[in-house]
Formats: C-alpha cells, sequence, structure tokens
C-alpha cells in the first residue's frame, strides 16, 4: 500500500535537491545561449568550414539522446584534458566536478535546441523589416537590435520555454554521474526504505510545480511580448 | 542633376534584369516608371537605395561618384540618408507603434533627441489626422493608414528623394485615394519622387516625366501628355492599348 506518512516525510528532503535541479537547467540555458548566438551568426552568415562543422555538431546533438551525450562528455572530456596536459596545457583531468560535466553536456544540448529555435525565429521575421529600417538610415548593426532582434525574440519566446522545460525535466538524468538532484534524491529515499512508489510520486509533484511555475513565468514573458505588438 | 546612373546592371542568377539602364532625375522632378509586371521596375528602385547589389554601373548623387558594383559602405550610407523608401508592403516596423515608426528614422538614422523626434512624429500624424492611432501598433491600422504612415515615415526625414515602390497596390481600391492623396500633395510641395505604379490617373496627373519601362530596360521617356498621347515607340503604344482595354 502506498505509505503517505513516508511520501511526507521523504518531501522535504527531496525539496532541498530542487536548487541543484534549477542550477543544472540555470548555467546550461545560458551557457547555451551565448553559444547557439554564436552558432546562428556563423552559419547565418555562411562562414566557410565553421558553419558546416557547425551545422553537423547541431544535428549530431539533435539527433542522440541525451543520456549517452552525457556519457560521452563524462568519460571524454577527461581523456581531452589529459591530452592538452600532455600538450604541455595546465589543466588537471582529474580534478574535474561532475557539475561542471552536468553543465558542459547539458549546455551543448541547450546549444543546440537554441540555435535551431533562433535561426526560425530570426527566419520568421519579415526581410521587408530589416529592408525598411536600413532604407530610414539606421545602420546595420542598429537594424539587427532596434527591429530585427525585438521581433525575434518575440518569436523565439514560445520554443523558449518548451526547451527550458525540457531541460528541468532532463536533468533527472544527472543522478547517471553522480549528482544528486531530485530524481537522485529520490532514488537514494526510496532504495533506504524500500519504497518506490511514495518517493517518485513525490519527485513527480515537485517536477509538475517547478515547471509550472516557470511555465507561467514565461507566459507572462511571452504575453507582454505579444502584447507591444499586437494590441494597444 | 540630383540622381543619375549610368549603365545599371543587376542579374538574379543567369537571368538579366536590368540591361544597362541609364536614369536620372532632377530636383524636384516626380518621375514615375511605368510598364509590365517582372519588367524591373521594382528591382531599378530596389538598385537606387542599394537594397539589391548591382553587377555593374556608376551613380552620381548629390555629386558623389559611386560605383555600384563596389560601392563603399559611406556611399552606401550617404544614399540612404539622404533618400527614403515607401514599400508596397508598407513593411512597418511591427514592434513599434505608429508614432515611433515615424521617429525611428530621425533618431537612429538622423541622430535627432528621441523627444524632439517623437514631437515632430506626433505632429505628423495629427496633420495627417491620424492623431488617434499615434499609440496603434501596425496590426491595428488599416492597410491605408500603415501606408500613409509609411510615406509619413520616409518625408519626415526631409530626403532629397522619395523613392515609392507601388504604394498602393496591396491596398483595397477603396483606401488607394488617401494614399495617392497625400503623395499628390508631397509633389505638389516640390518633393522630388520616383515611383514606380500601376495607377495611370496618379501618373498622367502627377508626373513631371513618365518613364516607360519593359524587359529590363528603359524604353522611352517623356512627359505625361507625350508618352500618354503621343507614344513614339511600338512596345509603348502596345502596352497602354493593353491597359485601354481593360479599363
Amino acid at each position: 500500500m502506498f505509505d503517505l506518512n513516508f511520501a511526507k516525510e521523504a518531501f522535504p528532503q527531496i525539496v532541498l535537491a530542487v536548487p541543484l535541479t534549477l542550477l543544472i537547467a540555470f548555467i546550461a540555458t545560458l551557457i547555451g545561449l551565448v553559444l547557439a548566438i554564436g552558432v546562428v551568426i556563423a552559419r547565418e552568415k555562411q562562414v566557410p568550414v565553421l558553419a558546416q562543422f557547425l551545422a553537423t555538431l547541431v544535428s549530431f546533438i539533435r539527433g542522440t539522446p541525451i543520456l549517452v551525450q552525457l556519457y560521452v562528455v563524462y568519460y571524454g572530456l577527461p581523456q581531452l584534458l589529459t591530452s592538452l596536459q600532455a600538450a604541455g596545457w595546465h589543466v588537471d583531468p582529474n580534478g574535474l566536478p561532475a557539475i561542471v560535466i552536468a553543465f558542459s553536456a547539458y549546455g551543448l544540448n541547450a546549444m543546440a535546441n537554441l540555435s535551431e529555435s533562433i535561426r526560425s525565429a530570426y527566419h520568421a521575421v519579415d526581410p521587408g523589416q530589416y529592408e525598411a529600417a536600413i532604407s530610414v538610415g539606421m545602420k546595420p548593426a542598429t537594424a539587427m537590435v532596434q527591429i530585427v532582434v525585438p521581433q525575434l525574440i518575440a518569436n523565439l519566446i514560445p520554443n523558449f520555454t518548451n526547451i527550458f522545460l525540457d531541460l528541468i525535466k532532463d536533468t533527472a538524468l544527472v543522478y547517471n554521474i553522480g549528482l544528486v538532484e531530485v530524481m537522485g534524491k529520490a532514488n537514494i529515499i526510496s532504495s533506504e526504505g524500500f519504497k518506490y512508489l511514495e518517493t517518485y510520486t513525490d519527485a513527480l509533484i515537485i517536477y509538475i510545480v517547478v515547471c509550472w511555475v516557470f511555465a507561467f513565468v514565461l507566459r507572462q514573458f511571452e504575453r507582454h511580448y505579444r502584447y507591444a505588438q499586437v494590441s494597444h | 542633376m540630383l540622381l543619375s546612373v549610368k549603365k545599371l546592371e543587376k542579374r538574379f542568377g543567369k537571368r538579366t534584369v536590368l540591361k544597362g539602364v541609364d536614369f536620372s532625375v532632377d530636383q524636384g522632378e516626380v518621375v514615375v516608371i511605368i510598364g509590365p509586371s517582372g519588367s524591373g521596375k521594382t528591382t531599378l528602385l530596389r538598385n537606387l537605395n542599394f537594397l539589391e547589389n548591382a553587377d555593374a554601373g556608376t551613380m552620381n548623387f548629390k555629386d558623389r561618384q559611386i560605383d555600384l558594383a563596389h560601392p563603399k559602405k559611406d556611399d552606401v550610407h550617404f544614399v540612404r540618408r539622404h533618400s527614403a523608401m515607401v514599400f508596397q508592403n508598407y513593411n512597418l516596423f511591427k514592434n513599434k507603434t505608429a508614432q515611433e515608426n515615424i521617429a525611428e528614422g530621425l533618431i537612429y538614422g538622423q541622430g535627432m533627441d528621441k523627444r524632439q523626434a517623437l514631437t515632430i512624429a506626433s505632429d505628423e500624424l495629427k496633420s495627417l489626422g491620424l492623431a488617434a492611432q499615434a499609440n496603434h501598433y501596425p496590426s491595428q491600422l488599416s492597410g491605408g493608414q500603415q501606408q500613409r504612415i509609411g510615406i509619413a515615415r520616409a518625408t519626415v526625414l526631409k530626403p532629397d528623394v522619395i523613392l515609392f515602390d507601388e504604394p498602393t497596390s496591396a491596398l483595397d481600391p477603396e483606401l488607394v485615394g488617401t494614399v495617392l492623396d497625400d503623395m499628390r500633395r508631397l509633389a505638389q510641395a516640390g518633393q522630388t519622387m520616383v515611383v514606380v505604379t500601376h495607377q495611370m490617373s496618379f501618373a498622367k496627373n502627377v508626373a513631371s516625366r513618365i518613364v516607360f519601362f519593359d524587359d529590363g530596360q528603359i524604353v522611352e521617356s517623356g512627359s505625361p501628355d507625350q508618352v500618354f498621347n503621343h507614344p513614339r515607340e511600338e512596345r509603348t503604344r502596345q502596352f497602354l492599348g493593353a491597359l485601354a482595354e481593360n479599363y
């Protein structure tokens, strides 16, 4: 039978792991966003070699499960650092914390998904908007900042919300590399008391509340942006 | 001569759209370019503002010589700062209000103080009878209102020349009149204009010169009376004849 008391007692302990879940999601989004902007610029400007390389990398990341990527970075990054160390770089392959691996793997994953979303949001802005901006005398960079990018952001928000919520849920997998976030904590408590349904139900509730909160906040943001363009 | 281009050539892939066009506009002239769809009229206009890059040709604008195939950044910016464009699909900035749309070019193109620019924009809207729409976004305006604001956005810059790319083609017939009235007033005020249009009554009544354009080149050019009533070229007669049959 479902042990309600066990679930209640486990709940606050699992909640304590929420900050780690959010930290990974936030940092990965931040890293992903910065890298994605670079990827979009390189691809849209069709920088030779780099554009093709990035397109391949993006399709590779989008075409593989995040758990596999996590393992590849987990085992690959220290080896890369070892090679760099052998080449005379001052890096320490043994001192690599699991959280850095999580940031790297999830950041790369966010980069791939965000760059595709930014590209489609950019293409959804009518080229006539940019033309009108430069025809009233704006310099190309000003035209981008004043006219194109604000419209791009409005187009991007719905997809951004999806990617960010997916990222929050996907952090459940970092338990596999030894980080104890919400899912990890639930696993540990389950195995201590041999009560699985109770703690996983706790985790379920925590995830859904966290995702609801962020979906709500981002929807307000989206409404604000759309509001500015559709109604007075 | 305010603006002239010589031997302007433009290709899209293997197709040559402009075949060595010589074209010029004097101060205060209203030049109306007519001709069949796909003949290159719009492409010519877009080349005058560097929205397209020409493959060959030279431009003289306000005594500046510009190589059209390899224009310097400074020259491109100079031409755009002293000219303005009105688009077929209005192209009002979707993320800006009517008032901001008119002010943007003054602020970010000419470096005017923001408050002063917004005041000018607001006065402009009042004179158009659109003061109530000052804070409306383009999506809340009719096509006619959008295009009138598009024209105001161009005129507040006090450009030496305004390029109109089929400004009434996307409008309901009922809304065409108000836009043409605005353009007529501008012409009467001495604004230099180059207008690509299918509105023949506007061409007849407002133009100081008509240019008939076909197949990437100017077929003939002259006063409205000369081109409409005594065309020199057979191709012009054919085009005008086809128009007469349709109306």
